[in-house]
């Protein structure tokens, strides 16, 4: 009887992890958006929201109960009159004009904001690169037409754009505020994926797809798309950075997410007229936008490293 | 080169009659009408009607399909023959020319702007060599987190903070406007700092100082952090290049390699990233203004939105895409001043 190889050989570890657990950027990038993506799904397990009943006109503007530990003033206010018991995890965050924990609807923020970011940049990355396939594959007057509305596009600056966008639809809100920043974005998935597609369209591969008799269907799907699939990666990563502040920024201004919604930018909104007296109303939220933003920001260096290693940037 | 900057411009102006479009069929697309905005919610549907076609909103948008042989009687090709007559139209709240209210706008806009550039180059530069020149050192590392953290900072953010603890809990800045009340000066180019100096009101000066500071620090901590990172990948890219080899074999001192031969190659992409970030300084002057109360493009593009002013809105969004373009063009050209080896052809 012959001896048949019980053990399996050892798997190969994928050459992506490898190369992304070498890079510092990557990791941490990954573990801040990891925490933020688990604090936005285990929200209503942890501390559900309600917009109605969570008001709580004893503390209104209360400051943050963490700081009972060194602020006297706090200390009293948090002191349960009948125990004495100081309550140091009430509102950890302390509190916004209407009494609501900020630390919860912060919490909250993050569905909505991490769905905005992500929602938005997937659209834009779908729309824009077929658009930039498309163009840079077929070229002639497509590729002009095509080229012509991104620089008019990009003449706007994006903020602008966006609140042009919302305006029109006049009907301010999430949904609103997500597309808007999405069609903002469109024309840089479009340069993006045609310059590249300009570069894989000539490669020996593709031209022998096509001398192979393959349609051009096949050719741009199964041949050029997967290849150009790398920097689209990158710069979707960075968009969801660049996707969540213009969100917050309309949400600021009054044009994205409406009160009573926690979205970070509107809370920051909200906070204008009370920050100079209860700045954590205005600290907390811009403080999860920035950590947002940077887990997404050094996620899209990390992905960079591994998945075009010949940039230096 | 000719030809090349022919085209460029033939280009440009393409795009900005593009964007001219575009911002027209913008602004009327806003639901509600000018006329309603002013004279409020009570106002009789006649009554708007009346003042709105008083102003010819009541006309069609490009061709007149009303009256074919007047094809041209219609909103865009009136407003494009007011343009190249050199009249913008007025404010519709503010009855102001267009024209004139930009003259005092756009220099707050430049002064904000240029104190933004200011702040970003005079850190960002320094950091971003330091961190080339002293890589993988605590310096670098200081300034490459500086720069992450920076360039994820919202913007609205940042000033709110900012005004926050420099302007509340420390009052050492003024948390927002321009001057002083009770100090004026007889613009000369529009930016206070620079009119104060000139017309030798020093007082003037560091007033307009005190108020520049934190909304340049406010909108010009991503540009910095964007130089810096930029600065930092070019220079060691330069670094490791063979001329700069050489320069040290032939035993040049240091500074010399470093400063003459290796930096100002490196310097080529800071320039392009430099003025492209102009357009992104555009959009944020948006923000800061309205956090500062800075009385500059932003805020007045802000406020004519909310008041359906279309000749206010169309007049400040296509001059602020007309710099935004003509910024990106000089961009460009100057690639063949600065990098001799770049011919257009």
């Amino acid at each position: 009887m012959t001896a048949t190889i019980t053990t399996k050989p050892k798997k190969q570890e994928n050459i992506f992890w490898r190369r992304f657990r070498r890079s510092t950027p990557g990791k941490l990038g990954a573990s801040i958006v990891a925490l933020f993506v688990l604090l936005a799904l285990l929200a209503p397990v942890i501390k559900p929201y309600n917009p109605a009943g969570d008001i709580d006109y004893r503390y209104r503007l209360a400051p943050p109960s963490i700081s009972a530990y060194w602020n006297q003033e706090a200390k009293e206010k948090y002191t349960e009159p009948v125990s004495g018991k100081i309550e140091y995890f009430k509102h950890p965050f302390g509190t916004d004009n209407l009494g609501r924990d900020i630390a919860t609807r912060v919490l909250h923020g993050a569905r909505i904001s991490l769905q905005i970011g992500i929602l938005a940049t997937m659209l834009a990355l779908l729309t824009g690169s077929l658009l930039g396939l498309l163009g840079g594959f077929f070229g002639g007057w497509l590729d002009t037409v095509l080229g012509y509305f991104s620089d008019v596009m990009l003449a706007f600056p994006g903020i602008l754009l966006a609140i042009g966008i919302v305006s029109i639809s006049n009907n301010p809100g999430l949904t609103t505020a997500m597309i808007a920043v999405s069609i903002v974005q469109i024309p840089i998935y479009l340069r993006l994926a045609r310059s590249v597609v300009l570069g894989v369209r000539e490669r020996e591969f593709v031209q022998a797809a096509g001398a192979l008799g393959a349609s051009q269907g096949r050719m741009i799907f199964r041949h050029v798309l997967p290849n150009i699939l790398s920097p689209l990666i990158v710069q979707g990563a960075l968009s969801i950075a660049t996707a969540t502040i213009e969100a917050a920024a309309l949400g600021f201004i009054g044009l994205g997410a409406q009160p009573p919604t926690p979205e970070w930018g509107t809370m920051l909104a909200d906070s204008r007229q009370y920050y100079t007296s209860a700045p954590w109303t205005m600290i907390f939220p811009g403080l999860a936008i920035l950590l947002t933003v940077l887990g997404f920001n050094l996620l899209g260096d990390g992905l960079r490293d591994v998945l075009d290693p010949r940039s230096t940037q | 080169m000719f030809a090349y900057v022919i085209r460029r411009l033939l280009r440009t102006l393409l795009v900005l009659v593009g964007v001219s479009v575009v911002v027209f069929a913008f602004v009327r697309s806003i639901p509600g009408d000018p006329a309603t905005a002013l004279l409020g919610e009570r106002a009789t549907p006649e009554a708007a009607a009346k003042l709105n076609a008083q102003w010819g909103f009541d006309k069609p948008w490009f061709i007149n399909y009303k009256d074919l042989s007047r094809p041209f009687d219609a909103q865009y090709p009136r407003y494009v023959n007011q343009l190249l007559h050199g009249d913008m139209g007025s404010g519709i709240k503010s009855q102001i020319p267009v024209a004139d209210e930009l003259k005092t706008r756009f220099p707050a806009t430049i002064e904000l702007a240029l104190g933004a550039m200011v702040f970003a180059l005079s850190i960002g530069l320094p950091a971003g060599i330091l961190a080339a020149l002293r890589r993988n050192s605590l310096w670098d590392n200081l300034a490459t987190t500086i720069s992450l953290v920076g360039v994820s900072m919202p913007v609205f953010w940042l000033g709110l903070l900012l005004s926050w603890f420099f302007a509340v809990v420390l009052g050492w800045l003024p948390p927002s406007s321009r001057l002083s009340t009770g100090l004026n000066i007889q613009p000369v180019t529009g930016m206070y700092l620079l009119d104060g100096l000139l017309r030798g009101r020093l007082d003037v000066a560091w007033d307009a100082f005190k108020h520049l500071i934190l909304p340049s620090i406010a909108l010009g901590t991503i540009p910095m952090a964007i130089t810096a990172r930029i600065t930092r990948s070019s220079l060691l890219e330069t670094l490791g290049q063979d001329y700069v080899r050489t320069a040290r074999a032939k035993g040049l001192p240091a500074r010399s390699v470093t400063l003459k031969h290796a930096l100002r190659n490196a310097l080529l992409p800071v320039v392009t990233v430099v003025g492209l970030q102009m357009g992104a300084l555009l959009g944020g002057a948006v923000l800061t203004e309205t956090i500062f109360s800075w009385p500059g493009l932003g805020l007045w593009l802000y406020d004519a939105i909310s008041m359906r002013d279309y000749p206010v809105i169309q007049g400040g969004i296509v001059f602020a895409a007309l710099i935004v373009s003509v910024v990106n063009l000089l961009v460009d050209l100057s690639y063949a001043y600065l990098d001799p080896r770049i011919h257009y052809s």
